[in-house]
């Protein structure tokens, strides 16, 4: 029975694959663009969803990963004249690094107040970028060489989206995410019933990190310049949070039905109109949680129309 | 009578929070094999003492022996891989976790995966939670929380349960189910259980041996008549004449 299921649920990714994949030869630059970003967010929501989604510790502060995986790239090709895909791996390397030495003294702070200090370790992590000029380049930021790569990066993109899909899903599907689960629901009760939270918290963190790194960096070689102000603006991390919200947090379809339907609707209203874009954006977030608490997905449970839980 | 096997060797516990003593110097020796209950009237200290055994809270001072090893100072995740189990006074099930889930999750990490689907089907029927597999832990009611709770803390088959009110809440014919299955351990299968409870046919009838706890001390022990009969704990629970 699960198996028929798992079954389903590649073959549904499978076309879903196809589809991105011819897709960018039949569109013009800008609806590529979009997509990729699309594609990018889809990544931020879901690994954001690792820890605050499975695990329970809302992050305020995501897009320090995403930055810092900017920054390796932006850093790797400009002043060291790397190949830019091997910097993402460097991003990624970084950025773990970083998750494990903050996640250990901060997740053991719960609810509000690990939100706070993760908000802090971003907002710190940008002015570190603005101060240490003789890495960063400062607040002058960093110009990448200009080339056409649209190609390229909606490439990369996907299979950067492809593998945080494939990990959210085993995430979603195991004992692994069981125990996360555990975590969010009584961390008391899950200590006690032989979980040994402080590792799985950071495995968790440290999953939750790496994408959102090698999201950052390809964006940046995607956009060409890199600051520190939009590289850690908190937006990023807003907007992430959003999109799993919507989907329905804590789960896998979640975060990508919420990616895909906000970030258009997000562009739509941007286009259609731009002086009331955030207006009419706010509006329809406030509709969302008015009627849908728990998303898209919640919603659907509610009405029977998926199952509770996520392994049967 | 020579004296049993001891499962569990508390040696001079001590927690202070703040002024309150609420474990202060307690000792006794649980008994392999048995089913021995702890008493006590509220506040004595008999949730402090269980969640120091359990690691939740570390003891200021004192020891506590497992099968001759000391395990104060480990985390509650080591002393559980010990083999020591336990539920909660006030249920701590995973809410927004289907039946089957909370079961799951308590599973060890060695036992595959294939194994522990089985076993938390085998201990949901035993429970009568089988046709709430798929629902959330939040929506049951508080009587199937505590079976629920009861059947999770045996998902890796531990060797010393213990047990905090488990008859709160839970009605008759479900606790006498649970009385038997607790007997059924305990007789067939040699585990050690301790349980913490107010009502008191459970603790007569049920267990071998019975501790009393006053003001974080233990005050008496023995079997189930004498402790009726004993002056000091009718004083305990009643005050002076």
């Amino acid at each position: 029975m699960a198996q028929k299921e798992h079954l389903r649920n590649f073959g549904m990714l499978a076309i879903f694959t196809i589809v991105l994949c011819v897709l960018p030869s039949q569109i013009n630059l800008y609806l590529r663009s979009v997509i990729m970003f699309t594609m990018m967010y889809v990544v931020l929501s879901l690994s954001w969803n690792i820890i605050s989604g499975y695990t329970g510790y809302v992050s305020f502060g995501h897009v320090m990963f995403y930055g810092i995986g900017a920054y390796a790239t932006g850093i790797l090709v400009v002043d060291y004249g790397w190949h830019w895909v091997p910097t993402l791996f460097v991003g990624v390397f970084v950025s773990f690094v970083v998750s494990q030495c903050i996640g250990y003294p901060v997740l053991r702070l719960k609810g509000p107040y690990f939100a706070i200090a993760m908000l802090g370790a971003a907002e710190g992590t940008r002015v570190v970028a603005t101060v240490w000029e003789s890495l960063t380049h400062g607040g002058l930021g960093i110009g990448l060489p200009n080339v056409e790569n649209s190609f390229e990066t909606y490439f990369a993109m996907l299979v950067v989206m492809l593998i945080t899909i494939g990990v959210s899903y085993w995430v979603g599907h195991s004992r692994f995410g069981i125990r996360l689960n555990a975590i969010r629901e009584d961390e008391i009760a899950a200590e006690s019933m032989g979980i040994n939270t402080t590792f799985y918290k950071l495995a968790a963190f440290g999953l939750s990190a790496i994408f959102p790194a090698a999201a950052g960096g390809i964006q940046a070689y995607k956009i060409l310049y890199i600051d520190p102000e939009t590289e850690f603006f908190i937006l990023i991390t807003i907007y992430m949070k959003l999109f799993a919200l919507f989907g329905g947090k804590g789960t896998v379809i979640g975060p990508i039905l919420g990616t895909f339907i906000l970030y258009i609707v997000q562009e739509i209203t941007w286009i259609e109109f731009p002086t009331a874009h955030l207006i009419a954006f706010g509006i329809f977030i406030i509709l969302v949680a008015r009627f849908m608490p728990r998303g898209l997905i919640g919603y659907a449970i509610n009405r029977g129309w998926a199952r509770k839980g996520m392994v049967h | 009578m020579a004296e049993a096997e001891i499962a569990l060797d508390i040696q001079n516990l001590k927690k202070y929070f703040g002024g309150i003593k609420a474990v202060d110097g307690c000792s006794f020796q649980v008994p392999k094999g048995k089913i021995s209950g702890l008493i006590g009237p509220n506040g004595s200290g008999k949730t402090t003492t269980f969640n120091l055994l359990t690691g939740v809270l570390q003891a200021d001072s004192g020891e506590v022996f497992y099968n001759g090893e000391n395990i104060v100072g480990l985390k509650p995740h080591q002393i559980f891989n010990k083999g020591i189990s336990r539920t909660f006074q006030i249920t701590r099930i995973y809410r927004e976790m289907t039946v089957f889930e909370n079961m799951l999750s308590a599973s060890s990490m060695t036992m595959p995966l294939r194994e522990a689907r089985v076993r938390a089907a085998e201990l949901m029927e035993f429970v009568t939670l089988t046709k709430l597999r798929g629902e959330y832990g939040g929506n049951l009611s508080y009587g199937q929380q505590k079976l629920l709770e009861f059947a999770r803390a045996l998902m890796t088959d531990p060797d010393l349960i213990l047990l905090d009110e488990p008859a709160a809440g839970v009605n008759r014919t479900l606790l006498n189910n649970l009385l038997e299955h607790i007997h059924h351990l305990q007789e067939d299968q040699g585990k050690t259980v301790l349980i913490v409870e107010h009502d008191m046919n459970v603790i007569m009838n049920h267990c071998e041996k019975v501790f009393v706890l006053d003001y974080g001390v233990k005050i008496a022990e023995g079997l189930p008549e004498s402790i009726q009969a004993n002056e000091e704990v009718i004083e305990a629970y009643f005050g002076h004449k």
